[in-house]
């Protein structure tokens, strides 16, 4: 033990380790992205900022004010306030989200029963005030029509979340107590 | 004693129950639909299957009653799957639209599908569909969620007595329709809508506003709407009133409500709350700061007092204020130097209870209300209980439901219905049938019980007709009265109910007294207004301190008035219809109102308002722009019933807690009066409701010692902890027409006291404006085809006094020559048609001049 560790001392072994890593990676291609300039992609299934989905074939938004989301939230950070619209259905009348509260858990989208709300691929929406901040129902449509808008959208659901009300679906619109099919 | 045992616990049970019952309150859950604590039994949903030792098939646990030795056992393999198979049919054709439906979270059906729920349906067949039914302003059905446990139906026709609902067609078609057809035509009680267990049946008031889950506060209040003071949980989000539901089991409704209790409660929300003290300034009301309006009323009142003397000046309490407003009230008005201090309570309520009370003893009204529904014989005079009273109404029907004999007299068609005999004599000669009556239970009781020797006397002198005389001045047969007074003789546990009218009129309440003391019957005195024993004891009364101890009394007063720091004066005040006829003539110069309405709701609109029009000074009080509001000089916003704390009495004289559930910004009544009482120099050092209850408590020997503590542990009934007052037997002399009828022939006008109205509050609630949104003339169909009217015709009704042009409804509830008019609707009144004469004694304004003339338009 005495001998190689007077061996080690005198011949400077581990600072010559240490170099040759250092001359390794000096001829190796850098990882450092220059961000602002060079934008990072996102992974499939991140989850940025949020979205409430625009059904394409009427312009307004899938959700039902089943408040679902609101109450799986472990951070309570969405309100929802519902009211009878025009036509006897349900409606959310303020869908809002607080983001400085979010915690990005995704459960909001796994609990909505008919895939109206999603977590986009967008993050970068930093801001110096907090109303910047809270997401009412008319920015979280205009953030589903700018980031998720066309095959993306479709392609989220079919890949990550799939929308319980899918499973029991059965005539014109009504659930139906039915087991998942395949 | 019974021993069973359910799921290896052994259970010891006094009498034989179901099942259910003993496993429920040995904390056993057993899953149920169709089962209701206060429905009869059904045992139709087979969802509280149980096996039992020794019983070849699955029990239904609701209709089971147990046996000695009896082994059952709620939870197995075999239960689980019958319960899934009974989950799996309901679910063939209920939605799974739990996502909106408003139910969900406390819906019975979701739990337990969560509980023993399959996961797969296997009926292929598409499910059954029903439009929803959105035709009713204020119920909403939707039968494709309905899973027939018919509780609906069963609280309809068998507690409520409505029967308004029931199951149409057959199999996989039945649906629970309304007999009127998709808009209901009932008493709207909703309490169809407690009793669903799933969302089939549901209060369109709230629709689709939040989730089950999204309450952050459920307070237990007390409705303010009628004297019965029914226990209600408010539901409170973010500092909103989102519904009230009633809970089963508390209060003295237990598990009931009336249509006002239950959709009546969106006035708290009105936009025409008013917000701002007003100052009349030029002429008219401007917004001003609390302090200028505080010191304008403190100042005006001081001049009054020094320039004309503390009996210039008058206050009219308010029946919808809790006691501590009421109390604060009085304690201003004496420390202005008058006894000039009443309320609507003297329409009937106070006068009636003094007389009850003279002759029979204190505390007599003290009648819990449960007694009705266990009564062999009721007896109503002068009222309508269902329509006043509603939930008080809901236990006669009940008695009725039992074998009870149930006898009105004069118009009730809430119970028409429900009663063995309906006895119609003249309006203002119930008097007499009740003399003819009394001879003849005498005559079948033939002695007099003795006990009460001075009443006894009394009755001796007392003049009465016999069965004979009295049929034949009433027009009524002689055979029916000498039958109903056989049953009410016969009867072992009587309950006579009062309204209005009876207790405003001093012979009819000596009478009721008569009649209550020779059947040994309690005395259910109806209230229409929260808090009219609440006044009565807070010493809101001319002739009486609080406790109900009354002013001459000269130890009680000074002691009084030592605590309060001032001197009240010895003679009595006036009375509420006396102080309209002094502000008239100009003996009263200001007067102060509080939660009340007094040019609306006094008779003789146009004389009182004249009268208030010549006062030099009116404060108004109250929630909103009241008809009086509108004349005064100064008007001070309130809080409602929602927004304070305090306490009601209601008509059993029991005290109910009213608990705070929103805040908004405002002053309370009693705060409001504290400020101006401060200013004119009075000792109010109070802070919050609780220390008013305090100074009861210290001032008032029948609340001695009472606190909030005490109130909601269930020290609640009269008297309460304190000493009532003894000793003031009085006996008012009959009077000399008593027992006659009055000659008068030809259509009668009558005050309707509607079901779905009760004045200021219910005319700001848009659900009880929408199933009931004007004044109408309701009249037989006999009178109105006599007149050529029919529905929906105009008609002007003329009386000395005035007319009014009112829309005809027919009423086939109506029997007799009578033109029913309510006095709920602004302008509309019936008051303004009707003229009254004081009761020498009660000192209530008994209607006069009911003799109308009906034109079509």
């Amino acid at each position: 033990m005495e001998f190689k560790k007077i061996i080690k001392t005198i011949f400077f072994t581990e600072i010559l380790k240490g170099m040759a890593l250092t001359f390794k990676s000096m001829l190796s291609p850098a990882v450092t992205r220059q961000y602002p300039e060079e934008k990072h992609p996102a992974m499939p299934g991140f989850r940025g900022l949020h979205a409430l989905v625009v059904d394409p074939a009427t312009g307004k938004e899938k959700c039902i004010a089943c408040g679902l989301c609101a109450a799986i939230c472990p951070s309570q950070c969405i309100y929802i306030y519902s009211t009878e619209g025009p036509d006897n259905k349900k409606f959310a009348e303020r869908y809002e989200i607080e983001l400085t509260r979010c915690i990005y858990c995704a459960f909001c989208v796994e609990a909505c029963p008919v895939g109206a709300i999603v977590l986009t691929e967008h993050y970068e929406y930093t801001d110096y005030s907090r109303e910047a901040l809270y997401m009412t129902k008319e920015k979280l449509m205009a953030n589903w029509n700018k980031y998720m808008a066309g095959p993306k959208g479709e392609e989220y659901f079919k890949k990550f979340w799939h929308p319980t009300a899918d499973d029991y679906r059965a005539y014109d619109g009504q659930p139906m107590f039915r087991k998942r099919e395949g | 004693m019974i021993t069973i045992t359910i799921n290896n616990k052994e259970i010891r049970l006094e009498r034989p129950v179901t099942v259910l019952e003993a496993a429920k309150a040995n904390g056993i859950k057993i899953p149920h639909f169709c089962h209701h604590g206060i429905l009869e039994q059904w045992g139709g949903c087979r969802m509280c299957l149980v096996e039992v030792e020794k019983m070849p098939r699955l029990q239904t646990a609701c209709t089971l009653f147990v046996t000695d030795g009896m082994v059952v056992m709620t939870e197995s393999e075999t239960i689980s799957n019958a319960r899934r198979s009974v989950l799996e049919f309901i679910l063939i054709n209920h939605p799974l639209d739990c996502p909106v439906c408003d139910k969900a979270g406390e819906c019975k059906l979701q739990d337990y599908v969560m509980q023993y729920g399959p996961t797969a349906g296997r009926f292929k067949e598409p499910k059954i569909r029903h439009p929803e039914g959105l035709n009713d302003p204020l119920i909403v059905r939707n039968q494709e969620r309905c899973i027939m446990c018919t509780r609906c139906v069963r609280m309809c026709s068998g507690i409520q007595g409505a029967s308004a609902i029931a199951v149409t067609n057959r199999g996989n078609h039945s649906s629970m329709e309304p007999f009127s057809g998709e808009r209901f035509d009932c008493e709207y009680c909703g309490n169809c809508l407690t009793v669903c267990p799933v969302g089939a049946i549901m209060s369109r008031l709230h629709r689709y506003s939040y989730r089950s889950w999204q309450v952050t506060d459920e307070i237990q209040t007390v409705c303010p709407f009628c004297g019965v003071g029914c226990t209600m949980i408010a539901q409170v989000r973010d500092n909103a009133l989102m519904r009230v539901v009633p809970k089963l089991g508390l209060g003295s409704n237990k598990g009931l409500l009336c249509n006002r209790g239950r959709f009546g409660y969106e006035y708290v929300g009105s936009g025409e709350r008013l917000k701002n003290p007003l100052i009349k300034k030029n002429g008219k009301l401007q917004p001003a700061s609390w302090e200028e309006a505080l010191d304008t009323v403190a100042s005006r009142l001081k001049d009054i007092k020094n320039s004309s003397g503390g009996n210039a000046i008058a206050g009219i309490a308010g029946a919808r204020c809790t006691n501590e407003d009421n109390y604060a009230f009085q304690k201003l008005i004496r420390g202005l130097g008058s006894n000039n201090i009443d309320s609507i309570a003297r329409m009937g309520f106070a006068g009636g209870q003094r007389i009850f009370e003279g002759m029979l003893g204190p505390g007599v009204t003290s009648t819990p209300l449960s007694g009705i529904a266990d009564s062999d014989a009721v007896l109503v005079v002068g009222g309508d209980p269902s329509e006043v009273n509603p939930v008080l109404g809901v236990h006669i029907r009940m008695a009725f439901k039992k074998g009870a004999k149930v006898i009105t007299i004069g118009h009730a068609p809430g119970l028409g219905r429900h009663r063995t005999a309906g006895l119609l004599p003249h309006p203002q000669a119930d008097g007499v049938v009740m003399g003819g009556l009394i001879s003849a239970i005498l005559k079948d009781k033939k002695s007099l019980p003795g006990g009460n020797r001075p009443l006894e006397e009394k009755i001796t002198v007392m003049h009465l007709p016999s069965a004979d005389d009295a049929a034949a001045a009433c027009k009524l047969s002689a055979e029916d009265i000498g039958r109903l007074a056989k049953q009410l003789a016969g009867a072992s546990s009587v309950s006579i109910v009062v309204g209005r009218e009876a207790g405003g009129n001093k012979d009819t309440a000596m009478l009721v007294s008569v009649l209550s003391y020779i059947l040994n019957a309690r005395i259910y005195l109806m209230s229409e207004r929260p808090n009219e024993q609440g006044l009565v004891d807070m010493g809101c009364l001319p002739d009486m301190l609080p406790g109900g101890r009354p002013l001459a009394e000269e130890g009680l007063r000074k002691k009084c008035g030592a605590s309060w720091g001032i001197d009240i004066p010895a003679d009595e005040g006036l009375t509420l219809m006396e102080m309209i006829q002094a502000a008239s003539s100009g003996g009263i110069k200001a007067m102060y109102v509080m939660g009340e309405n007094p040019a609306f709701n006094l008779p003789d609109t146009k004389n009182t308002e004249e009268a208030l029009r010549r006062l030099d000074f009116l404060v108004v009080q109250d929630i909103f722009m009241t008809e009086t509001a509108r004349m005064a000089d100064v008007v001070l916003p309130a809080l409602s019933w929602i927004e304070k704390d305090g306490t009601y009495t209601n008509a059993e004289r029991k005290i109910q807690r009213l608990k705070k559930a929103i805040s908004i910004t405002g002053m309370e009544d009693w705060k409001i009066v504290a400020e101006v009482g401060k200013r004119i120099g009075l000792k109010m050092p109070y802070g919050k409701a609780a220390d008013i209850m305090k100074e009861i408590a210290r001032v008032s020997p029948l609340h001695a010692g009472l606190t909030y503590a005490d109130i909601e542990g269930g020290d609640n009934l009269w008297p309460y902890k304190g000493e009532p007052h003894k000793n003031w037997f009085s006996f008012p002399e009959l009077s000399a027409d008593a027992f006659t009828s009055p000659a008068e022939e030809g259509l009668c006008l009558m005050l309707e006291k509607p079901l779905f109205h009760s004045g200021t509050l219910s005319r700001k609630s848009p659900a009880l404006n929408s199933i009931s949104p004007e004044a109408v003339l309701r009249l037989s169909p006999a009178t109105a085809s006599g007149l050529n009217l029919k529905d929906g015709d105009f008609a002007k009704v003329s009386t000395e006094k005035g007319s009014l042009s009112l829309k005809v409804k027919i009423d086939r509830g109506i029997d007799g020559p009578a033109a029913f008019v309510s006095n709920n609707f602004e302008g509309r009144g019936l008051f303004s048609l009707t003229g009254y004469r004081l009761d020498p004694v009660t000192k209530s304004p008994l209607t006069e001049g009911r003799q109308i003339s009906i034109e079509k338009e």
